[in-house]
């Protein structure tokens, strides 16, 4: 009887990188992709005037509180915050938020309606920041005035 | 004499999956995206930033977005487009019984839109640059408002203080 003697070959095992790098790749972009599309926009909800369709409304006879935003500085960079016609509050936004916070407290609804009113000049993002108090201190009812 | 038997290396032949969900994923992130564009039809605007902003699903509504670009050179010259049309909103739009309105092409394309399904699931999003200035923001309300569009979203930018 012959004995044999088997040569052990050491096999290096080594499994293909390429493909689970790809994988990776794949679910990494898709991770990154998907919280920044869905994530960094939001929303903030109003009504367009009402008077301007084709079945004008009759004009709300509540006294509502009006958001002057009075353009400043050359083609309206700057702006100027005026509450109830009487407050002037500069470019303090976080002073417009107190201030609507304020009558909140004293007991005003969160339907009452608010109008804000910015001259043509003003720029987009100063009419969010006010749109943005509103909200934040909870007002429902907010409006915009537009020029006829 | 020792009888060698040769296996006949009839292993499993086996499917290789790798390259299977790399496509499967690639699909995947390629018709979600694109199906967000497209029902979105944005357009490269600088939004502004809104701390009260809230995500909301819009997927159940016919969305329709209008885009204020600034202008290259000055932000006078801002344009309003949607679904990638430049629409004019300076001419006066002409209603079916004669009688004029503001909105001019917009008005018109969202009288359009509103005839063609549920009026009360329609729903208009602005994306305006935050430095357009607000008339040509009031341009399309009125011209919105004409259409007899009255709720509508202001789409901002969630501060990244907000997001955490």
């Amino acid at each position: 009887m012959r004995s044999t003697s088997r040569k052990r070959e050491s096999v290096k095992i080594q499994p293909p990188m390429t493909p689970m790098i790809d994988c990776i790749f794949q679910l990494l972009l898709f991770f990154m992709l998907m919280p920044s599309s869905a994530g960094r926009e939001g929303y903030l909800t109003t009504n367009l005037p009402k008077d301007t369709g084709p079945n004008p409304r009759p004009p709300e006879i509540l006294e509502r509180l009006k958001i002057d935003l009075l353009d400043e500085g050359n083609e309206g960079v700057g702006v100027s915050i005026v509450l109830n016609d009487t407050q002037s509050l500069g470019d303090n936004f976080a002073g417009l938020r107190a201030a609507l916070e304020g009558y909140r407290a004293q007991g005003l609804q969160p339907t009452h309606p608010i109008l804000i009113s910015p001259t043509m000049a003003v720029r987009h993002k100063f009419v969010v920041r006010a749109f943005d108090a509103a909200v934040t201190a909870r007002f429902t009812n907010i409006h915009f005035a537009v020029p006829r | 004499m020792a009888r060698v038997v040769r296996s006949k290396g009839g292993g499993d032949v086996g499917f290789n999956m790798t390259p299977m969900i790399d496509i499967i994923f690639n699909l995947i992130i390629f018709f979600m995206l694109i199906s967000q564009f497209q029902q979105l039809e944005i357009e490269d605007v600088v939004l502004p930033e809104a701390e009260a902003a809230k995500i909301l699903d819009y997927s159940q509504y016919r969305n329709i977005v209008i885009n204020i670009i600034k202008g290259k050179t000055s932000s006078l010259d801002a344009v309003v487009k949607v679904m990638g049309r430049e629409m004019n909103v300076l001419e006066p739009y002409t209603r079916p019984d004669g009688s004029q309105t503001v909105g001019g092409e917009l008005t018109a394309y969202l009288v359009d839109a509103a005839s063609k399904g549920d009026k009360a699931n329609l729903n208009v999003i602005l994306r305006a640059d935050a430095d357009v200035p607000y008339e040509d923001v009031a341009r399309v309300m009125l011209a919105a408002g004409a259409a007899g569009i009255e709720g509508w979203w202001v789409t901002t930018k969630i501060p990244e203080s907000e997001q955490k």
